[in-house]
């Protein structure tokens, strides 16, 4: 039985990926594909239920360790199976039972590699079951002397579910040159995932151009904008499914437009517009440091194409703008240039590095300026987070879609804090004004870019946790009096994928749908269209 | 062919009988004279690709990345001609073992010259044509040089003759089952229509085809063979050999020569003693960019130069840059796996680690760092990873407020090291880039001691500007006399950049290793350029 399961799991592992897509580059995807598709449902069909619970075992005195770490988590009843390895040196098998509080079993189990790929039917059965109650998960492991017994751990089905859609960008971790890297969105339900845009796959010097900036209006794709830079550069906006580029950049603009929010109803963008420099540490655990060397914010009218600066301080920093739920709040970031330490001279020929040399006195409070959606006009901005007061610095306010709560990241200093290991994940309740670390699904690496779900109960962010470099989005379950749950790492089919895949997850974003402009409209947008230039209108306070 | 068959047929009938064994014998010593052409042009091509240019191949092997896992091969998905470069790099992976990968080159590429002939229905004097593709495809491997890997497709090598032969074959099988006359020839006896002229012919096109392709990779491209023996030895950690393979050719002069024998050097101590004795002037090798633009490569060797300089994170930093732009390769995945227990970052040093076992024939490496894994103890007793945390800085820096490249720039700046070869590293760029102020600043910290035979020469060379240096180095009297003679011998030389650089060739036989020779005649090619591109620092001399 475990050896039908193991050449199952082997030819899943090895076999199929290399018809389906090892094979599946060029010329022969569809094929591959179709014979590995044809291939997995067969051996599917095989391995499904060759699993039974040991009967004699002795029992382990520690929970098993498993990668990625699924224990004593808060899941949404809709999301994909967490497939999981168990890491324990010498097991040659693994089985898992989970058995719900308002019924329900599945069993499930791995072979020699102890990868525990579950049945979706099965567990989604399972936890629709027991939505709002809990699963108890008991894993054993065949080991020399018998089967092992690992102390049980927890499920726990949160009567919320997440939204379906999570949007990311997928790059090697950054430092100056980018290649081939692309907008992806994953179906949190099950594994499938699909590009919304890809850049050139080969290296041809007319056509390469990078993709940042994602950003959706109100959880919807059917408003959605993104940036590319450099060949073909522009902001792609989409509206009502349709794609149009424009250029924000103007005389009176520092850079094109950078970080993006869409008003949650009015056809507007709030953009920060960066002119940023970036430095190599050379001996630092952070390795890269990005600062502001100029920011200010903009607001675009989509429907007019016009842009206007809304915020423009030459001694400020101001940056990551976001709308509060209502739209009647533009929350950002500011920073104040740092002074010159008393006594240190700094050297005509250094000027140039004197934010490097400085990088850690930039502090970044969040202030927010009320929005009057008839005159369009930005009222008195107000500190909402004193961060610099306690030489601290916040990145990403994020509203939570009641308006009650403000997420953000904090860190030692800066604003680039997808590189800062001491980069937190913290919430103002704005109700009462205590502002609190999300200590529960913090880690001790770097937690940093988040997004709400819809119903304001998930929160998913970019972390490194998993090991320091390639950040992955983990899930944490945000319950209603505020706090935060352990996080977990976006379900994989292939447990092991996080370990082999080199690129990082950049800027998740959830959404309630799936995109559904293709992608060949996109790429026609992008290369077909120069991009119409925005209008400036004066400054818009 | 059939027309030549029908011709022949009737001869052969006519034979007398008496005739038949005068012919019998006839045939026998042709038989004897004639050589299976294409077993000997396989052997050639093997012996080649083994003996003369597996280095290069083992460092093609090296460049590129192959697994049979699909979630690895990602970046592989979509290229042009993407499944065909797949199986060339698989097939490169044989390179572990260039006896064996040669093997399987050679067969592919002798098969082909069989399969032309055969598909072509080549015979007499026209067979000579069969060995030409095959020919031209080394020729070319050849000629491109460090382009086979370098911000290039690896896969080509064994991708273009595994396509070529599978085509081969195909047209062949389809004549075969269409023609019942046209057998396959024997591969191991020569055809039976061949003349003995003709075989010889064949032969002498064997060698001559081989035997180009050696001239084009030692007379065009002589620099391609060391750099790739430096570094296959560096991976050994053959330091002393990578070393005496620099000097054994201390008439080439390229950045990446100079940069793997700099290595070499820190690695057995004698950078202070012998850096200057290979010539220092750089010419630009054969080697095109990703657009086909001609690049001086820095990027080929500063990853290894960042690495063993200290400079770690640069180091990490240059090979995530050749990830992002190329894709994993085994030298960039083991640059990070060193690099990232030098940090101690345990779990990305296990992801690489991980995917290093999804690759074929890595077991030994494997083997040697996974134990590593959370026992920096078992790092600092590495003679390799040590050596490195040696030179490590003491304090932070940005790469962006250090003149580039970041190992010379560092060393340049330093001011404060863990250990005397740090101390020496600085002194030595110093004199590699001929600024003797710092240098002599540095050398204050020598002074009681005797130092390496480079720092002794430059301390000397600036003794006429600071006599003090005499009091402080009294030793330095002693090679007074071989200062005196240097200067004499240079006076009529010592005019313009141009004349010395006119001379720079005939003084270097005679005083290569002497530092007063590089600081007149070495380097001068970038000082008269004022490179400021990679690879270059600001003092002018790269």
């Amino acid at each position: 039985m475990n050896i039908r399961h193991t050449i199952t799991r082997y030819q899943q592992k090895y076999i199929l990926p290399s018809l389906g897509r090892g094979l599946g580059v060029g010329a022969f995807s569809s094929l591959g594909r179709g014979l590995g598709l044809g291939l997995l449902i067969l051996l599917a069909a095989c391995g499904r239920g060759a699993y039974t619970v040991p009967a004699q075992y002795t029992e382990a005195d520690s929970i098993a360790v498993l990668y990625p770490d699924y224990t004593d988590i808060v899941i949404p009843a809709n999301i994909a199976p967490l497939n999981f390895s168990l890491l324990q040196d010498g097991a040659t098998s693994v089985v898992v039972q989970m058995k719900g509080e308002k019924g329900g079993e599945l069993v499930s189990g791995g072979g020699r590699d102890l990868k525990v790929m579950m049945d979706s039917t099965e567990w989604r059965s399972l936890l629709t079951q027991n939505r709002g109650a809990s699963i108890r998960v008991d894993i054993y492991a065949e080991m020399d002397k018998g089967w092992v017994h690992y102390k049980p751990h927890v499920l726990t089905v949160a009567e919320e579910d997440i939204d379906a859609y999570l949007s990311y960008r997928l790059i090697e971790p950054g430092y100056e040159l980018y290649r081939q890297l692309g907008l992806y969105q994953r179906n949190l339900t099950n594994f499938d995932e699909r590009a919304i845009y890809e850049n050139n796959r080969t290296f041809e010097d007319e056509h390469n151009h990078c993709i940042n900036c994602h950003n959706f209006q109100n959880y919807s794709t059917r408003n959605m904008l993104f940036h590319v830079r450099a060949q073909h550069g522009g902001t792609i906006l989409v509206r009502d499914g349709k794609a149009q580029k424009v250029q924000v950049k103007g005389d009176s603009i520092l850079t094109a437009g950078v970080y993006p929010s869409w008003h949650p109803s009015l056809p507007l963008v709030a953009f920060s517009t960066n002119k940023t420099g970036q430095a190599f540490h050379i001996y630092h655990p952070e390795k890269i440091e990005v600062q502001d060397e100029a920011s200010d914010l903009l607001l675009y009218d989509a429907e007019k194409n016009e842009v206007s600066l809304v915020l423009s301080d030459s001694t400020q920093f101001e940056t990551f703008p976001c709308w509060s739920p209502d739209g009647k709040w533009l929350y950002y970031c500011t920073a104040n240039e740092p002074a010159t330490p008393d006594g240190v001279q700094i050297p005509d020929s250094m000027a140039e590095m004197r934010r490097v040399m400085f990088y850690n006195k930039f502090f970044y409070d969040i202030r927010r300026m009320p929005f009057d959606a008839q005159t369009r006009r930005f009222g008195a901005s107000e500190l909402v987070v004193d961060c610099a007061g306690r030489e601290r610095s916040a990145s990403f306010p994020r509203v939570s879609p009641d308006g009650r709560y403000l997420l953000f990241a904090e860190g030692d200093y800066g604003q680039f804090h997808i590189w800062h290991k001491s980069s937190d994940l913290f919430v103002k309740d704005l109700q009462n004004d205590s502002i609190y670390a999300l200590t529960e699904a913090n880690s001790d690496d770097v937690d940093s870019y988040h997004t709400w779900s819809s119903n304001g109960r998930w929160i998913v962010f970019a972390t490194r946790h998993m090991d320091g470099n390639y950040s992955r989005p983990f899930i944490t379950y945000f319950d209603k009096k505020g706090h935060a749950h352990k996080a977990f790492c976006l379900p994989q089919y292939d447990p092991e994928y996080n370990v082999l895949l080199l690129k990082s997850y950049n800027v998740p974003e959830l959404t309630r749908d799936a995109v559904s402009i293709s992608e060949k409209d996109l790429r026609q947008c992008i290369y077909e269209t120069e991009g119409t230039q925005a209008t400036y209108k004066s400054i818009n306070r | 062919m059939a027309k030549y068959k029908k011709n022949n047929k009737p001869m052969e009938a006519k034979a007398a009988p008496q005739d038949a064994p005068k012919k019998a014998s006839k045939g026998g010593r042709k038989a004897l004279l004639l050589l299976p052409v294409v077993p000997v042009f396989f052997v050639a091509v093997w012996l080649w690709a083994w003996l003369w240019y597996g280095d290069v191949f083992t460092i093609a092997r090296e460049s590129s990345f192959w697994s049979s896992n699909a979630v690895l091969m990602r970046f592989m998905e979509g290229r042009p001609w993407g499944a065909l470069w797949w199986a060339g790099r698989a097939l490169l992976m044989l390179f572990r073992w260039p006896v064996l990968g040669a093997a399987l080159l050679a067969l592919m590429v002798s098969g082909c010259a069989w399969l032309v002939g055969y598909c072509l229905r080549l015979r007499g004097w026209w067979r000579l044509l069969q060995y030409l593709p095959s020919a031209a495809f080394l020729w070319y491997v050849a000629y491109i040089g460090f382009d086979l890997y370098y911000e290039s497709e690896p896969g080509m090598l064994m991708g273009v003759p595994l396509m070529a032969t599978a085509v081969l074959l195909m047209v062949a099988l389809i004549i075969r089952s269409f023609s019942r006359h046209h057998t396959f020839p024997s591969l191991i006896r020569p055809p039976k229509d061949e003349t003995v002229r003709q075989n010889r012919a064949q032969l002498l096109l064997v060698v001559l085809i081989v035997g180009a392709t050696m001239g084009v990779t030692q007379w065009m491209r002589p620099y391609v063979r060391v750099v790739t023996t430096m570094q296959r030895q560096m991976m050994q950690e053959d330091w002393r050999g990578m070393a005496q393979t620099a000097r054994a050719n201390s008439e080439l002069s390229y950045r990446q020569i100079a940069a793997y024998y700099a290595i070499a050097l820190v690695h057995t101590g004698e950078l202070g003693n012998h850096l200057f004795d290979i010539h220092l002037d750089y010419d630009e090798p054969y080697l095109h960019g990703y657009q086909g633009d001609v690049t001086n490569a820095a990027n080929y060797y500063i990853p290894d130069c960042d690495l063993y300089a200290g400079l770690v994170e640069p180091a990490i930093h240059h090979a995530m840059e050749r990830m992002t732009m190329d894709g994993p390769s085994l030298r960039t995945l083991k640059l990070l796996i060193k690099g990232a227990l030098l940090r101690n970052e345990w779990e990305v040093a296990a992801k690489y680690l991980c995917i290093m076992e999804y690759v074929p024939f890595e077991g030994k490496f494997i083997e040697r760092y996974k134990p590593m894994l959370r026992h920096p103890e078992l790092v600092d007793a590495d003679p390799e990873l040590a050596a490195i945390r040696q030179v490590e800085p003491l304090h932070d820096n940005f790469e962006n407020m250090l003149t580039q490249p970041t190992f010379l720039g560092y060393n340049a700046a330093l001011s404060e090291g863990r250990s005397m070869q740090a101390l020496y590293n600085s002194l030595i760029v110093h004199l590699y880039s001929k600024t003797m102020p710092q240098f002599m600043l540095r050398c204050q910290a020598l002074q009681g001691q005797t130092p390496p035979q480079s720092i002794t020469e430059g301390l000397l060379l600036m003794s006429g500007k600071y006599p003090q240096v005499l009091q402080s180095f009294p030793a330095l009297e002693y090679n007074k006399s071989r200062l005196l003679t240097f200067m004499q011998e240079v006076k009529p030389y010592m005019g313009s950049h141009e004349t010395r650089a006119e001379h720079a060739w005939e003084l270097f036989p005679k005083w290569k290793g002497y530092y007063p020779y590089y600081y007149f005649f070495g380097n001068l090619k970038a000082t008269k350029r004022k490179d400021n591109n990679a690879g270059t620092s600001n003092q002018g001399v790269n």
